[in-house]
């Protein structure tokens, strides 16, 4: 077995595939650095991110297959679902092949797949784009905790920017220790790991005007819990004002 | 009366109103400003009631001059009333939005004093979020009927989406249920604002920068079970407010009874399955291009509460199936039960690099519960039964369990469309 190892990065994983096209040696498997267990039958090729040769296979995806391809398997590297890195290769072997043509190509495995895996992470960010909450803090800033099941955050910035462009925000990633950071111009993606300060003096009224709302909107006659938690899944509900339990 | 009075008054009298989306506009932020539109809309939280929650949902008031006999606000009503500033309005929906709750405003309000007074408040409300406070979230503005039109058209400047509720689907019920109130006065602004929006479009073309008119369309509201009407009467209706005021959206809303009237009826429960199956010849009105007259007649007025609209119409017609999906039209795809716009456009898509099998249907998501019994795959039925009408309807026919679990999709389709804005998003090409 032949492992790429690469550092975790998009720009590390489109480098493994410039390698692995130009390569003798391809790959069965790529794989992060934190993913790789030691096994005494894999012969490990070593892939330095190089940022010249992951821009021209961003490029050539965008222009011999679609951009719609290239926004695809971008959405499948940020679910962080094992073994997706190889599935990305095979589908890209399949794209430069056929093209654009690729996405009629229903039947196939591994395009469904793809679609399948990139739809998911897709449907995580349209929700939250919706389910995040902000607080606000003392010193002004608007701080939104989320625990996504995939590494989103960087697909929720670019929307919050644009909306709320006059107000300081934080989204913070607590499962991944990272923070969206927004200064009324740019948004720029740290590592975070801290907690965030005490609350506004006007925070606990809206909190409670929103769950006062909440409530009364509802009509009782219609209950439907199971509706609700169908669109809205117990595991987003922890940072849920109108759905904490105090 | 405290703010927080005021809003468990005015957002428990506004939970009638049925619509909640804030689809159809994609206006921009300006500069130091706050907010935008999402042409897909965005859900922000789901009700109790598993209803999506994607705008700020209040009345300005409730307290009305009016005594429309299915309404809780009614003045002869015994219930306390609250009225709210424009200022308090405009506090609760940006503190609302700068944390992310809601997608933005639906402001509706009770008749006080006289239409053209609560216009004006109204006018005021957005004309202030929009001017002074450079709100450019999604705004969803009742328009009072009998107002003059004048202080509606300078409302439907600011709003992203204006409503008349019309409530009750004819002259004779509303002069019976809701006395004050003139089927002309409903559909006279409906058709101004209707024409106006036309207007603008077509102004629009020519010079970019001209400030748009209403740019994510009209809807109305009617009351489901609490007049006599047919379904068949109320969807000739529908037909004709699409084809001819050009409504983007038409809510049908399950009547919760409010009152002991006598020309009311007693119900036990709101008819939430009659109001399911109006949602879904709705769909088929709109995107699936059936007529109101190929659903029912008048010789069967009614949808049967067993089938959906779609099955109901496709066993009347089974000499047209079954259908050979490799070779039939995309028309007559989507009118296999089972079959959805996703589906269709899939199933004609794959055809092009080579012929379907039964088991490539399952990928593209087909429902095949349902479809199997209208298709053929190369030739072969998979129906599993003789192709015969009682054996079909047998299959066709839905427990309880399959009728709750399809009313989510359908019951308000914020949701659905939600995800197909996002899916067109994601993916490219409209889904849905
Ligand atoms: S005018 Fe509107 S608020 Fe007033 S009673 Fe009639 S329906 Fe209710």
């Amino acid at each position: 077995m032949i492992y790429y190892i690469y550092d975790g990065s998009f720009e590390g994983l489109l480098t493994a595939i410039y390698e692995a096209f130009y390569h003798d040696v391809k790959p069965d498997m790529i794989l992060k650095r934190s993913d790789y267990q030691e096994n005494l039958f894999a012969e490990r090729v070593e892939i330095v991110t190089e940022r010249n040769k992951s821009d021209r296979v961003y490029n050539a995806v965008r222009e011999k297959i679609s951009s719609r391809s290239l926004r695809k398997i971008y959405y499948a590297f940020l679910s962080e679902i094992k073994g997706v890195e190889t599935r990305i290769y095979h589908y890209l072997q399949l794209g430069f092949k056929i093209g654009r043509k690729i996405d009629g190509h229903l039947t196939d495995d591994t395009v469904l797949e793809l679609n399948r895996i990139s739809n998911k992470v897709g449907l995580e960010r349209h929700r939250l784009l919706g389910l995040i909450r902000f607080r606000r803090l003392d010193n002004d800033i608007y701080y939104a905790p989320i625990e996504p099941d995939y590494n989103i955050i960087a697909l929720l910035a670019p929307h919050f920017s644009k909306r709320l462009a006059d107000q300081n925000w934080v989204i913070h990633d607590l499962k991944r220790k990272v923070a969206a950071v927004y200064n009324r111009e740019e948004w720029v993606l740290t590592g975070f790991s801290g907690q965030p300060g005490s609350y506004a003096e006007d925070e606990a009224i809206y909190q409670s005007l929103w769950k006062d709302f909440f409530k009364n909107i509802a009509i009782t006659n219609r209950k439907n819990s199971r509706l609700q938690l169908q669109f809205m899944p117990v595991r987003y509900w922890k940072h849920l004002i109108e759905k904490e339990t105090t | 009366m405290e703010l927080r009075e005021k809003l468990k008054i005015l957002s428990g009298a506004a939970k009638y109103d049925a619509s909640c989306s804030s689809s159809g506009s994609n206006r921009k932020n300006t500069p130091g400003g706050i907010g935008n539109g999402a042409s897909s809309g965005i859900c922000h939280s789901w009700s109790d009631d598993g209803r999506c929650i994607s705008l700020l949902k209040i009345l300005f008031t409730n307290y009305c001059i009016y005594d429309c006999a299915y309404c809780i606000n009614r003045v002869s009503n015994d219930l306390p009333r609250a009225s709210f500033t424009p200022e308090e309005v405009i506090k609760l929906t940006i503190n609302f939005y700068r944390r992310n709750y809601i997608e933005g405003l639906f402001l509706s309000s009770a008749v006080i004093k006289s239409p053209d007074y609560t216009m004006e408040l109204l006018l005021k409300t957005v004309r202030k979020l929009r001017e002074e406070y450079k709100f450019n979230g999604y705004i969803h503005l009742k328009a009072i009927p009998g107002a003059d039109f004048s202080l509606i058209a300078r409302a439907g400047r600011y709003a992203d989406r204006m409503s008349v509720n019309i409530e009750l689907p004819s002259k004779k019920s509303l002069s019976l249920l809701a006395p004050q109130k003139k089927m002309e006065s409903i559909l006279t602004p409906m058709k101004e604002i209707g024409l106006n929006i036309k207007e603008n479009r077509e102004e629009r073309k020519k010079s970019k920068n001209l400030p748009r008119f209403v740019p994510a369309g009209q809807s109305t509201q009617l009351i489901i079970g609490a007049s006599p009407e047919t379904d068949y009467h109320i969807l000739k209706l529908c037909e004709a407010l699409y084809q001819r005021f050009n409504l983007k959206r038409v809510y049908y809303s399950a009547y919760i009874p409010v009152s002991n009237n006598p020309s009311l009826p007693q119900l036990r429960r709101p008819p939430l399955l009659r109001e399911h199956r109006l949602y879904q010849a709705d769909w088929l009105l709109r995107f699936y291009g059936f007529a109101a007259d190929e659903l029912l007649d008048r010789a069967n007025p009614n949808f049967n509460p067993k089938l959906d609209p779609k099955a109901n119409w496709a066993l009347n017609h089974l000499h047209l199936f079954p259908l050979e999906v490799n070779r039939a039209d995309y028309e007559m795809l989507l009118r296999v039960p089972g079959i959805g716009i996703k589906s269709a456009r899939r199933i004609v898509s794959a055809r092009r690099t080579g012929s379907i099998d039964f088991d490539d249907l399952e990928k593209f998501g087909t429902v095949l519960k349902r479809a199997r019994y209208f298709i053929t795959c190369k030739g072969k039925y998979y129906g599993g039964i003789p192709f015969r009408e009682e054996l079909i309807k047998e299959r066709l026919v839905e427990g309880k369990t399959g009728l709750h679990r399809q009313q989510l999709s359908l019951f308000d389709d914020n949701s659905i469309s939600d995800i197909d804005g996002f899916l067109s998003e994601t993916v490219g090409g409209k889904e849905g």
